[in-house]
C-alpha cells in the first residue's frame, strides 16, 4: 500500500458534550475526518470551536461522548489505558504551545525520555539524540537545562522530543503561539522540511495564519462541526 | 541511576526550602524517637537497678507459699543442695541467704513494726546496698551478735541513735511463741526509700535463726545474674530448674509486677510516641507531596500524554517520597546520635523521684543501641513510602486533559 493511502486518523460522528454546572455544552457535534500518512494538516478555528477537544480525542487523551476514532486502523475505544499510553508513546509525537519540557531534565535527557520509556538501547538513544539535535539545529545545547534556553530553543527541543521516537504522526497544539513570528516561521519551515523529507504526518490545531498558509490541508472547525476541508496542491 | 530515580532526586530539590523544612520535621521526629527509646531503656535500667540492687536482688528463691503467707516457718527446702546448685550455676553472679520475719522493735520512746532480716553480712554486701548507704556507725563490724542495723526513718520514729538499745520481739516459727532480745544500734542507713528506711531491721543470720527457732533454715535466697537480662526473661530455664520440690524461684518481673508493668509500658510508650510522631510526619509528607504535585500537574499531564503509564507516575511520586525520607534519615540519625550521645554522657537528674514504688537513686543515662539506628530509620523509610502511595495514586489517576487544561 502506498504510504499516502494509509489512513492514520479516522473519526466517525465524533461528539463531545461537557457538563458545566448541570448545563450541557457541546464541544464537538459529529465530526468525520480522515487524515492520511504524510499529510501536513491544520485544524483551524476560533477559540472554543472545538479544535483542541478534537486533538485530545484523536490522541486518546479524552473520550468522546459519541463516535469512534481509529488510529492507524486501530479503534481507540477498544484499547485499555495502558495500551493507549503505549500507543501514544510509540506512535504519536506531541508538541505543545508552552513547550512543556521537563525542567529537571537536560536537553538530551528530555529528548531521551520517550526512548527510555520504550527501552531503546543506550547507544542507539545517544545516536538518535545527536542526529535529531543536528536536525533541529540545537547541537551544543544537549547539556543545558530548559530554563537556560529561549522559547524558540525550547520549542525546537520539544519538536526533537516529539520526533526522536519516530512516531507515525505529530499532533501540535498552537506550537507557534508563544513564539515571535520569525522564530515561529523558522520552526514551521523546519517541520515542513521534516514532513517533506521524512514523510512524517503533522496535524496542527492553530489559528496562526502562518501555519494555515504553509499547510497543505486546512480543516476549518466552527461550533463543533467541520465547516470546510480543503486540500491544496 | 534509573530515569525515575534521577527525576525523583532532582524533583525534591526543585523547591529546596520546602524540602528542607519537611526533611527537618521528619528528621526531628526520627531523632526524638531515637532519643526517647534510649531514654526509656536508661530509665527502665535505672529503675530496675534501683529496685533490685538496693535490697531485693534480681531474683529470689523461697519455700513455696512464703511470699503469700510471710510465714517464717516456710523455709527454703534442701538449702545445702540449692546453695551448691547456685554455686555451680554459670549464670549466677552472687547469692545470699536471709531469714525474714515480721516483728516489733521497741525503744524507750516508741514502738514500731519491722521486717526483721537475718543476714550474712559478707555475702549480703554483694546483693544489697545497705553497707553502701550507711550514714552512721558501721556495717556489722566485729562479731557482736547483738548488733542491729536500722534505717534512718526507723531511727527517727524510735528516737534512737548510734549505740542506743532497742528490743526486738518476734514470734517463733512453728510454735508462735514470742521471742525477745536486746540489741544495740550499730549502724544507721539511708536509702531515701521510705519502705526500706522505715521498715527493715538487719541482724546477723545466726541470731535471727535462733530467735525464730529456725535452726539452720532460711526463708529467702537472693541472687544476681552475670547477665542482668536473664532476670527479666521469665522463660529462662533457670527459673524452672530452681523451682523444683517445695521451692519457687522468681525474677524481679514476678516479684515486682508493678515494675514489670512500668517496664512493659516503656515499650508501649515508645510505640505510642512513635505512632504520634509518625502521624505528624505523615501529614507533613502528604502535604509536601500534594503541594509538589499540584505545582506540577501540567508536567504530569505531559508525561502521561507522551506515553508514561500511570504506574510510572505513581513510581515517580513514591520515589520522591523515598528520596525525601533518605535525606531526612541522614539528618535525623545524625541529630539523634548527637543528642543521645551527649545526654548519655551527662545523664538526666531524676534523683529522689519515686515512680511505681521505686525511688530513682542515680542519674538516668540514655542507652544507645544499634537497633535504634536500623529499626527506626527503616520504619521512617517504609512509612514515608507507604504515605507516599496516597499522593502517588492521586497523581496517577488524574485525567490527562484535566492536568493539561488549555493545551492538548
Amino acid at each position: 500500500m502506498n504510504t499516502q493511502d494509509r489512513h492514520l486518523i479516522q473519526t466517525e460522528g465524533l461528539t463531545k458534550i461537557y457538563e458545566d454546572n448541570g448545563v450541557q455544552v457541546p464541544a464537538l457535534r459529529g465530526i468525520d475526518l480522515d487524515i492520511r500518512a504524510g499529510e501536513f494538516t491544520a485544524i483551524v478555528g476560533p477559540s472554543g470551536s472545538g479544535k483542541t477537544t478534537l486533538l485530545n480525542i484523536i490522541s486518546g487523551l479524552d473520550k468522546p461522548t459519541e463516535g469512534k476514532v481509529w488510529l492507524d486502523g486501530k479503534l481507540v475505544s477498544a484499547m485499555s489505558g495502558a495500551e493507549l499510553s503505549d500507543f501514544r508513546r510509540d506512535h504519536i509525537g506531541f508538541i505543545f504551545q508552552a513547550y512543556n519540557l521537563i525542567p529537571v531534565l537536560k536537553v538530551e535527557e528530555n529528548i531521551e525520555y520517550i526512548m527510555l520509556l520504550q527501552k531503546v538501547a543506550k547507544g542507539e538513544r545517544h545516536a538518535r539524540v545527536e542526529e535529531i539535535l543536528r536536525e533541529v539545529d540545537m547541537e551544543g545545547f544537549s547539556h543545558r537545562f530548559p530554563s537556560r534556553l529561549s522559547g524558540g530553543q525550547q520549542q525546537r527541543v520539544a519538536i526533537a522530543r516529539a520526533m526522536v521516537s519516530r512516531p507515525l504522526m505529530i499532533l501540535a497544539d498552537e506550537p507557534t503561539a508563544n513564539l515571535d513570528s520569525k522564530t515561529g516561521a523558522d520552526l514551521l519551515d523546519m517541520m515542513r522540511k521534516l514532513n517533506e523529507e521524512r514523510g512524517m504526518t503533522f496535524v496542527f490545531s492553530t489559528h496562526d495564519r502562518m501555519i494555515v498558509e504553509k499547510a497543505r490541508r486546512i480543516v476549518i472547525v466552527r461550533d463543533g462541526l467541520v465547516d470546510s476541508d480543503t486540500t491544496r496542491n | 541511576m534509573s530515569l525515575y530515580t534521577k527525576l525523583a532526586w532532582r524533583n525534591i530539590f526543585r523547591n529546596k526550602r520546602r524540602t528542607y523544612i519537611t526533611g527537618t520535621a521528619i528528621a526531628i521526629g526520627l531523632a526524638a524517637l531515637i532519643f526517647l527509646d534510649a531514654l526509656y531503656i536508661g530509665m527502665a535500667n535505672n529503675m530496675i537497678a534501683s529496685a533490685t540492687a538496693s535490697f531485693t536482688g534480681e531474683g529470689q528463691i523461697h519455700g513455696r507459699g512464703f511470699l503469700q503467707t510471710q510465714d517464717a516457718n516456710k523455709t527454703v527446702a534442701d538449702l545445702d543442695g540449692v546453695a551448691a546448685g547456685l554455686k555451680a550455676e554459670p549464670l549466677i553472679k552472687d547469692f545470699t541467704v536471709r531469714t525474714l520475719s515480721q516483728g516489733m522493735v521497741t525503744s524507750t520512746a516508741n514502738v514500731n513494726p519491722v521486717l526483721l532480716v537475718g543476714i550474712e553480712p559478707e555475702t549480703e554486701k554483694n546483693l544489697s546496698q545497705v553497707d553502701d548507704v550507711l550514714v552512721q556507725g558501721s556495717y556489722f563490724a566485729g562479731d557482736d551478735p547483738q548488733n542491729i542495723v536500722i534505717g534512718s526513718r526507723l531511727a527517727e520514729l524510735l528516737e534512737v541513735g548510734l549505740g542506743d538499745r532497742v528490743v526486738l520481739t518476734v514470734s517463733q516459727a512453728g510454735s508462735g511463741s514470742l521471742s525477745q532480745d536486746l540489741f544495740r544500734v550499730s549502724g544507721i542507713y539511708h536509702f531515701n526509700i521510705q519502705d526500706l528506711d522505715g521498715g527493715l531491721a538487719f541482724v546477723r543470720l545466726k541470731k535471727a535463726q535462733a530467735m525464730l527457732g529456725l535452726g539452720n533454715r532460711v526463708n529467702e535466697i537472693a541472687l544476681s545474674f552475670k547477665d542482668p537480662r536473664i532476670s527479666r526473661d521469665e522463660n529462662n530455664p533457670f527459673w524452672a530448674k530452681s523451682s523444683t520440690g517445695d521451692n519457687e524461684a522468681q525474677g524481679w518481673t514476678k516479684l515486682f509486677p508493678a515494675l514489670k508493668s512500668i517496664y512493659d509500658l516503656t515499650q508501649v510508650g515508645t510505640l505510642i510516641v512513635g505512632i504520634i510522631l509518625f502521624a505528624v510526619v505523615a501529614l507533613g509528607i502528604i502535604n509536601t507531596l500534594f503541594m509538589s504535585i499540584y505545582e506540577r500537574m501540567f508536567e504530569f499531564g505531559v508525561m502521561r500524554a507522551v506515553g508514561t503509564r500511570p504506574w510510572g507516575v505513581r513510581k515517580l511520586v513514591v520515589l520522591e517520597a523515598g528520596a525525601l525520607a533518605l535525606l531526612s534519615i541522614v539528618l535525623g540519625v545524625g541529630l539523634g546520635l548527637a543528642v543521645t550521645a551527649l545526654v548519655s554522657r551527662t545523664g538526666i537528674n531524676y534523683k529522689g523521684v519515686e515512680f511505681a514504688g521505686v525511688t530513682i537513686r542515680s542519674l538516668i543515662y540514655p542507652v544507645l543501641q544499634v537497633r535504634q539506628f536500623i529499626l527506626y530509620p527503616a520504619c521512617v523509610l517504609l512509612f514515608t513510602l507507604l504515605v507516599g502511595l496516597y499522593p502517588a495514586a492521586y497523581a496517577a489517576r488524574m485525567s490527562v486533559t484535566g492536568a493539561m487544561k488549555r493545551t492538548l
